[in-house]
């Protein structure tokens, strides 16, 4: 499973596109949650398991199950998913068809240079990664950030909060 | 609102920019723009009307994706160089991104096309904090990466903005559409000299905040918002017809007024530096400006609307706005440019 990094960040991408595309918010949060946990699993195979996991129960398990329930709250009777739209359909079709034509260049060629130059699976397969060391780098950092780093942590709290005031203000229209 | 709230806000606000201009740390300077811009969003929407909200949404859109933009600017410089500070950005690609970024942020040309639009959409205080209080965090940024800014980049935007500024705001007779053109051509003013002399760009942008604030506050205190309204402004507070035509000229950046210190310094400094061709295209679509400043000053002061013989002047109220440090403003704005044999300094 050497190229598991690469599959992961085609899957990514591909769900990237699947919430860019403008679905209706339910798909898109769909989208949100395959490109968030795989996202988590890209971090967790660098080596940062800390993180990764920080992500995937903060993000995943915290926001995007509040997004749910206001999304389910608020939605129409019929919502729009991807392949009701003819354009996003052939879109999706295209970009498969893509992936399929690098693929096959690349298996012949052994090599593709069209912005980067994509040499082999080599490149993808990580030896190293915060997780090596006496001291993971990941819970290290986390250290760091609340004794070293206790201004940054003034400042994103207070970013945050504000924002979450913001928020209620303007939806409160006062 | 919430007092607190109403408290609470103006600080984010405050400490973002000041935020953004003590860091060092890539991160905490974007941080500090991303502060800037969410306090300022329940300021542009004071008065909720679907005008506002679709200004607030544009100011929103734009300035995130610059945001964004800048971000992509950090992490190339991160991955590349493998350090924070903001004085070593050497990646060619991460400093052109961040560039890009702060032109956005700003509203230069070819990323201007939401200034007009926000300020006609907000009341015309939070039309004032957009244009000067929000120019001066990216242009601390931009004060600091002096030396390794794109310069094509850098002229290309400065260039077009002091056309776009001069040729879109001849259409208008919306002041805060007006306002929005001025600050687009003053901001490329301002980025003009940024290669040459960083400091004659904190002496622009100062002077301008300065003209802009008096213009702002002498608009509010009636509400003027159309050419027409100022026209009858002869009537109701004649000493602020006076002012605002003083003011205008000021910004025109005509002597012996305070706006054409800065011109002045730029043009100087710009051949200092060889450049002969760009400042006299610069000075010449300054003209544009001027053109429709005189217009305002023409309805304000130097002609009266058609009206019959007796007509009755309007009782004198004591104006209910709140305008801050006006005479200062005023006087401030008019009367600084005897100080020019201080701008060795900025050397």
């Amino acid at each position: 499973m050497m190229y598991f990094t690469f599959l992961l960040s085609v899957i990514f991408v591909i769900s990237f596109m699947g919430f860019s595309s403008k679905p209706s918010p339910i798909y898109g949060g769909v989208g949100l949650l395959v490109s968030g946990g795989v996202g988590c699993s890209i971090v967790v195979s660098l080596g940062g398991s800390f993180l990764g996991l920080m992500v995937f129960l903060v993000y995943l398990g915290g926001m995007m199950v509040v997004f749910g329930y206001t999304t389910a709250m608020a939605i129409e009777e019929y919502p729009e998913a991807w392949g009701s739209n003819v354009v996003v359909l052939g879109a999706l079709l295209l970009g498969l068809t893509m992936e399929l034509f690098v693929v096959l260049w690349m298996v012949c060629y052994d090599e593709v240079e069209v912005v980067i130059s994509f040499k082999s699976m080599g490149y993808w397969v990580v030896f190293e990664g915060e997780g090596t060391g006496y001291f993971h780098g990941d819970s290290t950092g986390v250290a760091a950030l609340y004794s070293y780093g206790c201004w940054l942590v003034v400042v994103a709290g207070w970013s945050l909060f504000m924002g979450v005031v913001i928020v209620i203000e303007v939806t409160r229209g006062g | 609102m919430n007092p607190t709230t109403l408290f609470a806000i103006p600080m984010t606000l405050f400490s973002g920019t000041m935020l953004t201009m003590l860091s060092s740390h890539w991160l905490l300077i974007w941080a500090g723009l991303e502060m800037n811009m969410l306090a300022l969003i329940p300021i542009l929407m004071k008065k909720t009307n679907p005008r506002s909200t679709e200004a607030t949404t544009k100011y929103f859109l734009t300035q995130t994706t610059a945001s964004m933009l800048l971000m992509m600017a950090i992490l190339i410089n991160m991955t590349s160089s493998g350090q924070w500070t903001i004085t070593n950005m050497d990646n060619p690609s991460a400093t052109s991104l961040a560039t890009l970024a702060l032109i956005m942020k700003l509203g230069l040309s070819p990323f201007h096309f939401w200034i007009p639009e926000v300020t006609q959409g907000i009341p015309l205080t939070s039309g004032m904090i957009l244009l000067t209080w929000q120019k001066l965090a990216p242009i601390s940024i931009m004060f600091q990466l002096a030396p390794l800014l794109n310069p094509y980049i850098i002229l290309t935007s400065t260039a077009l903005s002091i056309l776009v500024g001069g040729w879109g705001g001849l259409n208008q007779t919306q002041l805060r559409k007006i306002m929005a053109y001025s600050s687009i051509s003053h901001m490329g003013w301002t980025t003009a000299i940024l290669m040459y002399s960083p400091s004659t760009m904190i002496l622009n942008l100062s002077i301008y905040i300065l003209l802009t604030l008096t213009t702002f506050s002498m608009l509010t205190i009636y509400a003027n918002h159309t050419i027409s309204s100022l026209a009858l402004l002869w009537n109701k507070n004649p000493l602020i017809a006076l002012a605002i035509s003083l003011t205008l000229l000021s910004l025109g950046g005509l002597p012996p007024l305070t706006g054409f210190l800065p011109k002045w310094i730029i043009i100087q400094e710009m051949m200092k530096n060889n450049s002969i061709i760009t400042p006299l295209f610069m000075t010449i679509a300054a003209l544009l400006n001027l053109y429709f400043y005189m217009r305002l000053i023409y309805s304000t002061t130097l002609t009266m609307l058609p009206t019959t013989n007796n007509i009755k002047t309007k009782w004198r109220f004591e104006s209910t706005k709140q305008t801050l440090l006006l005479p200062t403003l005023l006087i401030l704005s008019t009367f600084l440019l005897p100080l020019a044999p201080i701008t060795p300094i900025l050397n």
